[in-house]
């Protein structure tokens, strides 16, 4: 035993800082016995854990699509040129981290005996492809091969078998060269080259081009070189591939042409991203909740502290540091959960991503910790300042307890943090302000509607009978809506916290939903997968005929002329449009011309009005004239009165700087026809359909040479109809789209199971804060209980009294969510993911009846152990653990 | 020194003046020679720290902590790497030597009250306030903690400001004062006795 005199101590020493991490640590530890520390915790890691994994999928998916879409597009970046490419470039290319691949395209007449047939040469060097294999039968069947043919050998397009009777072994001749097919392709491994040509493809090796003697001055050759490596790689090329634009090579690049699938991936990338923030914010909420019963059982704690010497600044640094390692323990927790959720993930979608992924980087695990420490500040902070203010006297006087944060405080805190996270995560500004700004507005109107709910409720709860006996389930009900209403505060907080949590899992459950659909709809069972083209006007009507019937579905039949653009608005094209114009495909290519009275189907007007009838007629004259005239000039198709109405497509006039009133000149065969953009239209270039930049109003592009072109769908694979078309129609070319199409759908697929995993954490977070809400309301309901008791209450009625309120609690939670999640959907399907906004009406029904029945089975469960106390313990409990 | 009054009279009040709990509104008080009013709650904390001691007549423990750890709470404060076994040792002078690790719920009222004594004295305190000490026990207990109280205040050389309303307590003290509407009265034993 220590003498007396030895155990009176020196003055405080200096506190080091170390000190009250350790102090800080040993507090938690002891604390970890408390639900509601256990409530932040699970509440903080769930928040990195969503965050985590979507950040590390997202991360990884987005490399792994770029690298998909990349096979699509034959490399990272493609450019394309009417001359071979300087060896500088190539240099430049290689040095930046690129592996090349040459290739050349060109259209060619190739016989064999005496029959001829023009076919799209595509000429490909030993590294081809770059990414993925051709489907290509050598002799064994079809098989992936991850190469081009060998010199001397040519690869052909199955409907050569047909047309020109080439089988495997056989020898065709490509301009002066013989050539042996030593392969038919069942599917090239990238798009290179792709629809621009509509004649058979035959593949062969660029070693033997020369030999050919096809490519001579003046002969239409298309180079092209396919580069693959890093996206850092291709970004540190960016400055160049501006210039190159300028210079009106055509350029494309994975990061920003995905064919195919740009819309469906952009907006799985949003919901993904949304719902981490719906997990996040419902993290928030949970983590709110906890903290004010965490605050309100350390109120003694600090009282004591502060009792005992220690000053504000030393309680807000302990506690804060506390809470620090509880964020620290919950991050490290979260990360392994985001990293294990990820590979996962990536598990079940190893058949969809062929390649190998690489690994997670960092980047997503800062974010998580991030992502923890800024709910913890923004959600708890304000409420654990409360901590710092208790008085020292309410060890003497129970009742001092300092006043709760406002409301206010604690709302503004979390919104500017959340807030800043959404920024974070979406990168757009304006878009967080804006969500912020209605979520807050939200917020006050459901405030109102909630306390009204309230207000209803009591009222209801006086018309109730009295209930025959003690227990009567109407007694109960009466007991428990009284409670619920005239708690109101409390009330009125868990009202809102869980009518947000339901919204929130609505929301995500509701987009899922919409998004899957939005997806089918784009792409139907009957989304056309063949397309056929170069059916000549006389055969027209037999083609028609021929398809009726035998097919599922059909598009319309759609004229073409092909027209080059000549000039906009009377200038040059190269010096109207804007710099970034200048490499664009359509100003270097023969554009599809089409004509129609009606809107073609999957088009949206966008701006301007639809031809009239008749439209055509002021200008038909002068463009008559201008077509049958040898010489038309471009200035002489200038006056308004020349010209005909067109219809624009939007975004190649945003490229090519145009708009209403502009005027397009375009050289069809030797003539020239001006038209003025009388309507911009919108359209879906993901749907498979004959699509087309521009549409004459019918009467004016007649008189030219025309082809028509539809697309059609085929569900069975044995039919003849593919077969009788190349027989009865020889010119036609028949181009089938299923392996794209299969393409597209496998990708779509693939997003679609990524975001049913995220909508399960969503899901799980919304738990999280039921079950922080219910742990924070304990010692109230423990205390009502109690009394309820005292005043000779039985359990059977205790029971039904909880659950009761817990039902009312969850209906009146889920009527308001429904409302929430309605409102939010409209707003985000309108604003982000370009969804036409719908309401649901089973959302009205299911959320509240969900609600009551989730809070209350949840909630009557949690209270099961507060039932079984005496009510002197109950009693006791007030204030205490 | 004990100070005695009616229900309502004013004691805690008085008492959580005189510890620099509360502020007074007019007045001055000096505690450890320094003028109260002067400082702010945290210099009149700081002016606590380590030299005041309390106990409280609803123990006023922490529900979570354990004996050990409730007693460890205020040294905690201070970086010291003898304070574990400063706490042992006051739990093992008020007869807890065997129940470091219960949960206050696992104690009885006598129980948590001599936690809460071993925890007004483990810092060494110049002064302890004690506030209705045995109001919560049943007489015999409360006696035994009386006793206790007594017997580590001589012991640690403290001075012990109690308040009370029992008679039969405050006797025992040096000195007695009665509070009664507002004024504070010095008793002889002899008042105090009758």
């Amino acid at each position: 035993m220590m003498a007396s005199g030895d155990s009176r101590r020196e003055p405080r020493q200096k506190h080091n800082g170390l000190h009250w991490l350790g102090l800080a640590a040993r507090g938690l530890k002891r604390d970890l016995r408390a639900a509601d520390v256990r409530a932040l915790f699970v509440a903080l890691a769930l928040a990195v854990a969503a965050s985590t994994m979507i950040g590390f999928f997202l991360d990884r998916l987005e490399r792994g699509l770029t690298r998909q879409a990349g096979q699509m597009l034959g490399g990272d970046l493609v450019l394309e040129q009417g001359e071979p490419f300087s060896n500088e470039l190539k240099s430049t290319l290689r040095e930046a981290g690129m592996t090349l691949s040459d290739q050349v395209d060109l259209v060619s007449m190739i016989s064999r005996g005496e029959r001829f047939q023009p076919a799209s040469l595509k000429v490909v060097d030993s590294a081809y492809p770059l990414y993925g294999a051709s489907q290509v039968d050598v002799g064994n069947g079809v098989e992936p091969l991850a190469r081009g043919p060998a010199p001397g050998e040519a690869w052909v397009d199955p409907r050569l078998e047909s047309l020109i009777e080439l089988e495997l072994g056989d020898d065709v001749q490509v301009g002066r060269a013989t050539l042996t097919v030593s392969g038919i392709i069942e599917r090239e491994a990238d798009q290179s080259g792709g629809f621009s040509s509509f004649n058979p493809r035959l593949m062969m090796h660029v070693d033997d081009l020369s030999a050919t003697g096809l490519v001579q001055p003046g002969s239409r050759v298309e180079y092209e070189i396919l580069a693959a490596g890093p996206p850092e790689a291709v970004s540190s090329l960016d400055a160049r591939l501006e210039t190159l634009k300028r210079e009106g090579v055509e350029v494309r690049d994975v990061r920003v042409d995905r064919p195919g699938l740009g819309s469906a991936l952009e907006r799985a990338e949003k919901y993904l991203a949304l719902a981490g923030l719906a997990a996040v914010l419902l993290a928030g909420v949970a983590v709110a909740m906890a903290t004010r019963r965490y605050v309100d059982r350390h109120l003694d704690t600090a009282a004591l502290l502060r009792c005992f010497g220690a000053s504000q600044r030393q309680l807000t640094q302990l506690f804060a540091l506390q809470l620090g390692w509880l964020a620290l323990a919950a991050s490290v927790c979260g990360a392994l959960l985001g990293l294990a959720g990820q590979a996962g993930l990536l598990a079940l979608l190893t058949a969809f991503l062929p390649l190998e992924l690489p690994p997670p980087g960092p980047l997503p695990l800062a974010l998580g910790v991030l992502t923890a420490l800024a709910v913890l500040v923004g959600f708890a902070g304000p409420t654990l300042l409360r901590l710092k203010r208790v008085s020292a006297l309410k060890v003497l006087r129970r009742e001092l307890d300092p006043l709760p944060a406002s409301a206010w405080l604690v709302v503004a805190m979390a919104s500017l943090v959340f807030g800043g996270l959404m920024w974070l995560y979406s990168g757009d500004l304006g878009l967080s302000a804006a969500l912020l700004a209605g979520g807050l507005v939200m917020l006050v109107i459901l405030g109102g509607v909630g306390s009204v709910m309230l207000s209803a409720v009591l009222r209801l709860a006086a018309l109730l009978p009295q209930g025959s006996h003690s227990a009567s389930p109407t007694r109960a009900l009466r007991l428990g809506a009284r409670q619920l209403g005239r708690r109101r505060q409390a009330s009125l907080g868990q009202l809102l916290a869980f009518s947000i949590t339901f919204a929130a899992m609505a929301m995500i459950a509701l987009v899922r939903g919409d998004l899957l659909t939005a997806w089918q709809d784009q792409l139907p069972e009957d989304t056309p997968n063949y397309f056929a083209i170069n059916i000549q006007p006389q055969e027209r009507d037999a083609f028609v005929e021929t398809l009726a019937g035998a097919v599922d579905e059909r598009s319309s039949l759609y004229p073409m002329v092909r027209g080059r653009i000549t000039a906009l608005n009377g200038q040059p094209p190269q010096e109207a449009v804007p710099e970034s114009g200048r490499g664009d495909n359509a100003l270097r290519r023969e554009l599809n011309l089409t004509w129609r009275d009606s809107l073609p189907e999957g088009n949206r007007l966008v701006a301007g009005e639809w031809f009239e009838q008749g439209a055509a007629e002021s200008g038909v004259a002068s463009s008559s004239a201008s077509a049958s005239g040898v010489e038309s000039s471009v200035s002489k198709s200038e006056s308004a009165s020349d010209t005909v109405p067109i219809s624009l497509e939007d975004e190649l006039a945003g490229r090519l700087g145009l708009s209403l009133g502009d005027t397009m000149s375009f050289t069809i065969g030797a003539a020239t026809v001006t038209g003025r953009i009388t309507s911009l239209r919108d359209l879906d270039w993901d749907s498979f359909r004959p699509n087309f930049y521009v549409i004459f109003p019918p009467g004016v592009l007649e008189r030219f040479g025309h082809t028509y072109i539809t697309a059609f769908h085929l569900g069975d694979d044995q039919s003849p109809l593919p077969g009788q078309i190349v027989e009865n129609f020889p010119a036609v070319s028949l181009l089938n789209v299923e392996a794209i199409l299969g393409q597209v759908r496998d990708l779509l697929t693939q997003v679609t199971r990524s975001v049913e995993l995220v909508l399960g954490f969503v899901l799980l977070a919304g738990i999280s804060v039921l079950y922080a809400a219910l742990i924070a309301s304990r010692p109230l309901r423990a205390h009502e209980s109690g009394l309820l008791r005292v005043f000779g209450a039985g359990d059977r009625l205790i029971s039904r009294v909880q659950g009761a309120e817990f039902a009312i609690l969850g209906l009146a939670s889920g009527l308001m969510g429904a409302l929430l999640a309605e409102l939010a959907a409209a707003g985000i399907y309108a604003g982000w993911l370009d969804l036409a906004p719908r309401l649901h009406p089973w959302l009205w029904l299911g959320l509240p009846l969900g609600g009551a029945l989730l809070v209350g089975l949840i909630g009557h469960g949690l209270s099961r152990d507060l039932r079984r106390q005496t009510p002197m313990a109950s009693l006791g409990l007030l204030g205490e653990a | 020194m004990a100070i005695l009054g009616e229900s309502g009279a004013g004691k805690s009040t008085l008492l959580g003046l005189l510890a620099g709990l509360d502020a007074p509104s007019s007045g001055e008080l000096n505690l450890f020679g320094a003028s109260l009013a002067a400082l702010d709650e945290d210099g009149r904390a700081q002016l606590r720290s380590g030299r005041v001691g309390f106990v409280f007549q609803n123990f006023q423990l922490l529900p979570t902590l354990t004996a050990l750890e409730n007693v460890l709470l205020p040294l905690e404060l201070a970086p010291a790497s003898d304070n574990d076994a400063r706490a042992r040792d006051w739990l093992s002078r008020v007869g807890l030597g065997e129940r470091l690790d219960h949960l206050p719920k696992q104690l009885s009222g006598g129980e948590q009250q001599r936690v809460a004594l071993a925890r007004a004295f483990v810092t060494g305190a110049e002064l302890v306030f004690a506030d209705e000490p045995t109001g919560n026990l049943d007489p015999a207990t409360g006696e035994r903690i009386i006793g206790r109280l007594f017997a580590l205040n001589r012991e640690a050389g403290t001075t012990l400001i109690l308040v009370t309303h029992d008679h039969a307590v405050a006797r025992r003290c040096d000195r007695c004062l009665r509070l009664t509407d507002g004024q504070l009265v010095d008793m002889g034993h002899e008042e105090v006795s009758a």
